[in-house]
């Protein structure tokens, strides 16, 4: 009897304790800008205020290709259902019209809604959190007077009761989502803390470069962390490693490697594709020569993540084409389907065809950006207004799974690349991964 | 930027964006028609031209890697169209609408000359080129009389 009344009463206090503590977490979180007057007129030129939706790169997740930029309703896949990208028009009633600047903040740095309800994590607070100040400040001065209103009402998300109840999401954020802002570090340049204020911040590099832990968090949020930007996979990509390992991180690239890559979508050692095509369209090509300049100060710092094998060039394979030698399996799909374009010596063509020979994401320990673009091809770049010309093809129709696994184990085993072969199990599985008519085609994650 | 080639043994100087596709350069700066586009994914083969002796897919070749290597196009396979490749496709009637023929052709000789006596499986793995017409059975009946033409 006693033991029963014991347990009774920690039971009750635990759920006080819990009921309270919920209830805590999900007050109004406070902003700086709590006791600003409304604003009714820009407070900064539109260029500027633009520039920081550039960074933030907005509109790749809150468009829908063919609407209205920012009107939402981009779907994302998620382990609990699909969920929406919404409205973030200045509209009044189906978008963020009636938002302060304290209301505005505290949705794009704390994940918190005008009307309390927690943002899923998809939207990336937790990296928009580091951004200052005045950077928000500029944000809503582009969302509330340079963006067009669009009425369009949200739609519902896909997921489930009890799971879509968004209150529990106040314990994730105490204890994934940091709420503070980047601070320098007095013993870096001011180049290296404003390179890392741009990557961990408005730049959020981290939610597709980083890996997630089991709470879907993202395991480091900074440098701090040595898995921080070592590559994870997403979508049916594999986001690639940013930091200094030599064969599959971008050891050898130079700063200026890095800013051609992010201002042009190309340079000798790759090309932008799969989701990243969308940071490039939307985002990584509009920042300043400076901006670029200072994120690549910043990614040459990381050190390598975990071991570091090195790549060197071996022409053992180009002799072997050569020779007409085509005991490898896979080299003679190779002359026939890749070889017009990557080469023979596996070298590419200058910044416009990528090589294949010591491509990180080609000899990166992860073959499924390698499947995916093999089975779907690459998206369409489009620099200063203009598509370009030089673009993967697709072979999902040409190829069959065997004939993909083969090639992808070829591309990864010649010129000096060694990394582990593919089976043709796993491009059936992203073949059918992939297939829009099938029933669990992947959708959109976070990015 | 004005770009040095050489083109059938002949230093053209071309002014154009370096990423121009060489098919552009050839049709449009050149005026030498003879190459083709047909789908511009260097998927079909109708461009074909021979980068240094290797058959390459002009429309996904880009001008600033033109420089500094030896371009032939279907007007310089021969002076007088005597090439035995030339001479059989007229022989064997090899062409039906013809569209994509010169690449064909540009195919068909880099392989000659790399394999002078090419199985089937060869001429499959090097004469990837696609043809609406399905001419195949006569290109790779051509390329085996040429063989042995060019062998005697």
């Amino acid at each position: 009897m006693k033991i029963l009344r014991i347990i009774g009463i920690i039971i009750v206090v635990g759920i006080v304790l819990f009921v309270g503590l919920a209830f805590l977490l999900n007050q109004r979180p406070s902003s700086p800008f709590d006791e600003v007057a409304a604003i009714t007129a820009p407070q900064y030129p539109v260029e500027e205020a633009s520039y920081v939706a550039r960074l933030a790169d907005c509109v790749a997740c809150h468009s829908l290709p063919g609407e209205a930029p920012f009107s939402g309703g981009l779907p994302m896949g998620s382990p609990l259902g699909v969920m929406y990208a919404t409205n973030i028009t200045p509209d009044k009633a189906t978008g963020i019209g009636n938002y302060t600047l304290a209301d505005f903040d505290n949705a794009v740095r704390r994940g918190v809604a005008k009307d309390g309800h927690r943002l899923y994590p998809s939207m990336p607070y937790p990296s928009y959190s580091k951004m200052t100040d005045e950077d928000i400040k500029k944000l809503y001065d582009y969302f509330m007077f340079a963006v067009e209103p669009v009425a369009k009402p949200n739609q519902e998300t896909g997921i489930p009761f009890p799971l879509n109840m968004r209150w529990p999401l106040a314990f994730w954020n105490a204890a994934f989502a940091p709420t503070k802002v980047y601070e320098n570090k007095p013993e870096q340049s001011a180049e290296w803390n404003r390179g890392a204020y741009l990557v961990q911040g408005a730049g959020h590099c981290g939610s597709c470069h980083t890996e997630r832990g089991l709470a879907i968090q993202e395991v480091a949020l900074d440098d701090s962390g040595d898995a921080y930007l070592s590559g994870a996979l997403l979508d049916g990509w594999h986001a690639s490693n940013l930091r200094g390992n030599q064969a599959t991180g971008l050891g050898r690239w130079s700063e200026d490697d890095i800013v051609q890559l992010l201002k042009t979508g190309r340079n000798k050692h790759a090309t932008v594709f799969g989701t990243m095509l969308e940071a490039f369209n939307n985002s990584t090509q509009f920042m300043t020569d400076e901006d670029l300049k200072s994120i690549a100060v910043y990614l040459k710092s990381l050190p390598p993540h975990g071991a570091d094998p090195q790549w060197t060039y071996d022409d053992a394979t180009k002799v072997a084409f050569a020779g007409n030698d085509m005991t490898a399996p896979g080299a003679s799909l190779y002359i026939t389907q890749c070889s017009n374009c990557h080469g023979r010596d596996g070298l590419g063509r200058g910044a416009l065809q990528p090589p294949l020979a010591g491509n990180p994401t080609v000899i990166g320990h992860n073959a499924e950006s390698i499947i995916n673009i093999l089975l779907n091809g690459a998206g369409r770049m489009v620099v200063d207004g203009v598509p370009d010309s030089y673009r993967m093809t697709p072979f999902r129709v040409l190829l069959r799974d065997d004939q993909i696994a083969e090639i992808a184990t070829f591309i990864r085993s010649s010129w000096g690349n060694d990394a582990p072969a593919v089976t043709a199990a796993e491009v059936a599985k992203l073949r059918e991964d992939t297939d829009p008519t099938s029933d669990h085609v992947i959708i959109l994650n976070m990015r | 930027m004005a770009v040095n080639l050489m083109i059938n043994g002949k230093a053209t100087e071309v002014d154009a964006d370096p990423q121009t596709p060489l098919l552009w350069v050839l049709r449009d700066h050149l005026g030498m028609t003879g190459t083709k586009f047909g789908c511009g994914i260097a998927q079909c083969g109708a461009c074909t031209v021979h980068i240094d002796g290797v058959a390459t897919r002009s429309c996904q070749f880009p001008l600033e890697a033109a420089e500094g290597v030896k371009i032939t196009t279907i007007e310089g396979l021969s002076a007088d169209s005597s090439h035995p490749l030339q001479k059989l496709w007229v022989e064997f009637n090899v062409p039906q609408c013809g569209y994509c023929q010169t690449g064909m052709l540009m195919a068909a000789a880099a392989l000659l000359d790399e394999i002078p006596n090419p199985t089937d499986a060869d001429i499959d793995q090097y004469v990837s080129n696609i043809c609406r017409c399905g001419t195949y059975t006569r290109v790779r009946a051509a390329i085996h009389k040429a063989a042995d033409m060019m062998k005697a």
